[in-house]
């Protein structure tokens, strides 16, 4: 039997588990600092101390490192034992001969695992009178405050840092009772994933600082399950908020998904919901009115315009808002869209569907992948996803990334394929060419594709990700055929364009989005209702929907962040955070996920479903109950609490997916635009003050080459000219960035009217 | 110095690729200059090795023979690990302190001298040990520490 014994209770362990782990596993408490479920032992804290019972008569028993020692079946462990007690007593007397008397100061206070370890096993009082070790802290940027004084040497930051996720800017340095954990110089810490050292560290040295600027004692903080509402991922959340505010977000472990760990947009994003700028009150054509005004005035509205109306939906807004809303507008005669952007639209309907047929896996299954292929920049769309490439990479697998800016899991690649972003397709129809024909190898390796191909064919389990948004459909097609000709092992995964994308794309009718905007187009809606989207906000298709929105009678929106969209409004109604509403996502891989209600306001906001309900029970049309409207959508499936791991959906329709066309349309210039994203960009997180200040600059940025080709001097201004209009931008010269391309930032390309892989003039301004 | 490419023509795969087990060789030349490494030096011996500067200052921080402030023109490392410390590594380091008129790791007015702590130099067989620009010293007994003193005097 695998099974040890730990003050006579039976513990169960796996091969290879050490005596902690299988101890923690099964809910066994151990004190321990450095040992940690992601980064493994380390035997560095030596609070683990446990005595193993004698094996043999002639043997004494002995205190070994919980963490350090194999289990094996039939070992007898006392935590409770008074040798082991004693060792941990001296380790807390040793550690808190240096740690600062401030817990009644520290932001860890009241989560604070030194605390509660030294309460556990400590001694009862300190004797140690001598002087104790100071350091000097660092500026590490906006999001995570240093207290070095308060390091206990467990070296968890730097093996969670350097090792699993792969930074480099922070590290251990010096020796002896000097060992100092920060960066080389003060500034902000590099990695998008930052922020997890609050949480990784067991005492106070690493903080969180957005929280520490709107600081409560965690026991004051209300909270409950959550869902990230930041990307597609779907990871598990644990916001925490306090006298009607939100206050910070941790992490909330889901064993298939997340686990440990956030990303700094989880983490921070949610700012958001505390901007100055954040709509708070109703208003009717410029005036500030109650929402019963607000409501009276929409129903007025779409009374009027009879049939003559539109709605759409976003990726980025819950399930049951979508589907409410799609009723109402479609049993009132009119349009629904879930997306703003065909092009989006497409691509997401498409990807989706192959997911559906294909099959995805889970973001714990992508660390075993032994080979990847990575199309687009993953880190800045869904950057939970980069870091489970980065634990497949150093779990061995080959990673190939196809860019065509500056990305940061391109600088850990094997295969570093730099490509202008209507290049990418053909690389990836290139690939499959070279699989399909296993001789079509050396006709001209262009960016060592055949090598990857080679890679991909070769491997166990290989994996391919796609970044939707920028793909577009015709490369989500072209990705999932590479994965159907690497044969039944090939594992499809999609990093969609919102936290509810999917749920947008089963909501939505194939071309909903083209028959919407050219219904706005050409007048035939006079009343259009947006809910948490931002279609005037578009790179391609904004300036479209700002002209277009000219023609309606009224333009009635339901956001909780500021926009385009918004300061456009006819009628506004201004609707509730996530945190401060109830609802349901559906992630990339299908998963329906339930994030219950965090807070409430003092002056509390609807959530866009309730404002919804309450127009369609207004306008009698028999819509207005939310879990009807999801029931008839998912047929079948008992929604899953908060709390709950989801549901994942099985594919409910086979569907057949008619290859894309790959558009040309818009070719005015000679530029490629590729998308120039980071891993805060995202419609909510844009209003993060915090994690909002470390974007990068904006400027147009080209390849040296293409700079020497086009005579482009490295601080020269350019101006840029789209369908919309033009722009002026500082120029920036970078090797990352693939030839003939531009890169730009989202809202430069809203401004011109360009999307990714669309067309500019761009010269050189005196 | 051998020319070095523009940091913005190197690939950073490339970059990264290049040989990172240099970097104890890079800093030795780099500290030949004037014998420790200023920030600058750090931030040069990243870009030539494709390290991060915080890689190579946890480097440079860490191993006893490069310095990341001025030393006297020699070093002396003193051990203070086991078996130095049970043969009196403490008194001499005190000794040193207090008859050179530094503390450890200040350099003597004249710059001839830095004193160090280090770990163990190897040289548990003459313990308390020591090792002055390279050469080992050991056991640094009174007649010893004396003739030391002289020596490091007389070279001033
Ligand atoms: S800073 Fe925190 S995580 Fe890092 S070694 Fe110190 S106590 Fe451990
Ligand atoms: S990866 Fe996506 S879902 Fe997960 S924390 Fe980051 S933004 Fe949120
Ligand atoms: S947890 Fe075992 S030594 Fe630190
Ligand atoms: S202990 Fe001093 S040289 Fe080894």
């Amino acid at each position: 039997m695998t099974a040890f014994e730990i003050d006579a209770r039976q513990v169960p362990f796996n091969n290879g588990d050490n005596i902690l782990k299988a101890a923690l596993n099964a809910g066994v408490e151990i004190p321990h600092f450095c040992y940690h479920h992601a980064l493994g032992s380390l035997g560095a804290c030596r609070l683990c101390a446990v005595e193993v019972k004698p094996e043999q008569p002639e043997q004494r028993p002995r205190v070994v490192m919980a963490c350090m020692e194999p289990a094996r079946a039939g070992l007898k462990v006392s935590v409770a034992a008074p040798a082991a007690l004693r060792a941990r007593q001296g380790v807390i007397e040793f550690l808190m001969t240096n740690h600062p008397h401030d817990c009644p100061v520290c932001d860890e206070g009241g989560e604070c695992h030194l605390q509660d370890m030294t309460v556990a096993c400590g001694p009862p009082y300190r004797r140690y009178r001598g002087r104790k070790r100071t350091f000097i802290n660092q500026d590490l940027g906006p999001l995570v405050h240093h207290e070095m004084n308060r390091c206990i040497t467990c070296y968890r930051c730097t093996r969670y840092y350097q090792q699993y996720a792969l930074g480099t800017d922070l590290g251990a340095m010096r020796l002896r009772n000097e060992v100092y954990f920060g960066r080389f110089q003060d500034g902000p810490l590099e990695s998008p994933f930052a922020g997890n050292l609050v949480e990784v560290c067991p005492t106070g040295v690493f903080t969180d600082k957005v929280f520490r600027s709107r600081f409560a004692r965690v026991w004051d903080l209300d909270t409950a399950p959550s869902i990230c509402p930041h990307c597609s991922v779907g990871c598990n959340t644990l916001p925490g908020a306090r006298l009607g505010t939100l206050r910070r977000v941790r992490n909330r472990d889901h064993a298939e998904l997340n686990r440990w760990f956030l990303c700094d947009r989880g983490r921070f994003g949610h700012q958001y919901t505390e901007h100055p700028e954040r709509p708070w009150q109703a208003r009717v054509r410029g005036q500030t009115v109650n929402y019963s005004d607000a409501l009276g005035a929409a129903l007025d509205q779409l009374q009027r315009a009879g049939a003559a109306v539109a709605g759409v939906g976003s990726p980025r807004e819950d399930l049951e808002s979508n589907a409410l809303l799609q009723r109402l507008i479609i049993r009132h005669g009119g349009f629904f869209a879930a997306f703003t952007d065909p092009g989006i639209e497409a691509a997401t309907a498409h990807a989706v569907r192959y997911i559906n047929r294909m099959g995805t896996p889970t973001l714990a299954a992508m660390e075993h992948a032994d080979a990847i292929l990575v199309a687009g920049e993953l880190t800045a769309v869904a950057p939970m996803m980069d870091l489970g490439v980065r634990q497949a990479s150093r779990n061995k697998a080959k990673v190939g990334v196809i860019h065509h800016v500056a990305d940061p899991l391109a600088t850990l690649a094997d295969y570093d394929i730099r490509l202008a972003p209507r290049q990418t397709s053909v690389a990836l129809k290139r690939l499959q060419g070279m699989i399909a024909t296993t001789a079509e190898q050396s006709s001209g390796d262009e960016h060592g594709l055949a090598q990857l191909a080679a890679t991909l064919m070769h491997a166990q389990h290989p994996l391919l990700i796609g970044v939707v948004e920028t793909l577009g459909a015709y490369g989500v097609a072209a990705l999932a055929k590479l994965a159907q000709s690497l044969g039944g092992q090939a594992a499809l995964a999609y990093a969609l364009p919102g936290p509810n994308a999917y749920g947008a794309a089963i909501v939505n009718e194939d071309g909903a989005t083209q028959k919407v905007l050219e219904a706005v187009e050409t007048g035939k809606v006079r009343c259009l209702v947006v809910t948490a989207a931002d279609p005037l906000g578009d790179t391609r298709t904004g300036w479209r929907w700002r002209e277009a929105v000219g023609r309606l009678d009224s333009l009635i929106v339901m956001d909780c962040v500021d926009s385009a969209t918004v300061r456009a409004a006819d009628i506004l109604i201004p609707t509730a955070a996530w945190a401060e509403r109830s609802g349901y996502f559906i992630n990339y891989e299908g998963r329906v996920q339930c994030f219950d209600r965090v807070f409430e306001r003092d002056k509390p906001l609807p959530a866009s479903v309730a404002v919804i309900a309450d127009l369609a029970n207004a306008l009698d049309l028999g819509a207005g109950e939310p879990r009807v409207a999801i029931a008839d959508l998912l047929p079948g499936i008992a929604l899953p609490l908060a709390g709950e791991p989801g549901i994942r959906l099985t594919p409910r329709v086979r569907l057949d997916v008619p290859p894309p066309i790959e558009s040309v349309a818009g070719a005015t210039g000679h530029w490629q635009v590729g998308l120039a994203s980071w891993y805060g960009d995202d419609p909510l997180a844009d209003h993060a003050a915090a994690l909002s200040s470390l974007a990068p600059a904006s400027t147009a940025t080209i390849a040296p080459d293409t700079a020497r080709i086009a005579e482009l001097a490295t601080d020269a201004r350019v101006m840029l000219r789209g369908p919309a209009g033009s722009l002026p931008l500082p120029l920036c010269i970078d090797a990352n960035v693939a030839e003939d391309t531009v890169a730009l930032p989202r809202s430069a390309m809203c401004q011109i009217g360009v999307g990714h892989g669309g067309y500019v003039e761009l010269e050189a301004m005196p | 110095m051998a020319e070095q490419p523009n940091q913005n023509d190197i690939h950073p795969t490339e970059r990264i690729k290049k040989d990172r087990a240099a970097i104890v060789e890079v800093m030795m030349e780099l500290q030949a200059k004037r014998g420790f490494l200023d920030d600058q030096d750090v931030i040069e011996a990243a870009r030539r090795t494709g390290l991060s500067p915080t890689e190579v200052e946890e480097l440079a921080s860490f191993y006893t023979l490069i310095y990341r402030r001025p030393v006297g023109r020699r070093v002396l490392l003193v051990c203070d690990s086991v078996c130095c410390a049970m043969n009196g590594s403490e008194r001499l380091l005190n000794t040193l302190e207090r008859r050179l008129g530094i503390a450890l790791g200040e350099v003597s007015r004249d710059g001839a001298v830095t004193v160090l702590p280090s770990i163990c130099l190897g040289l548990c067989d003459r313990a308390p040990a020591a090792l002055l620009n390279g050469e080992a010293l050991g056991p640094l007994d009174d007649a010893r520490l004396d003739a030391l003193l002289l020596e490091l005097k007389r070279s001033r």
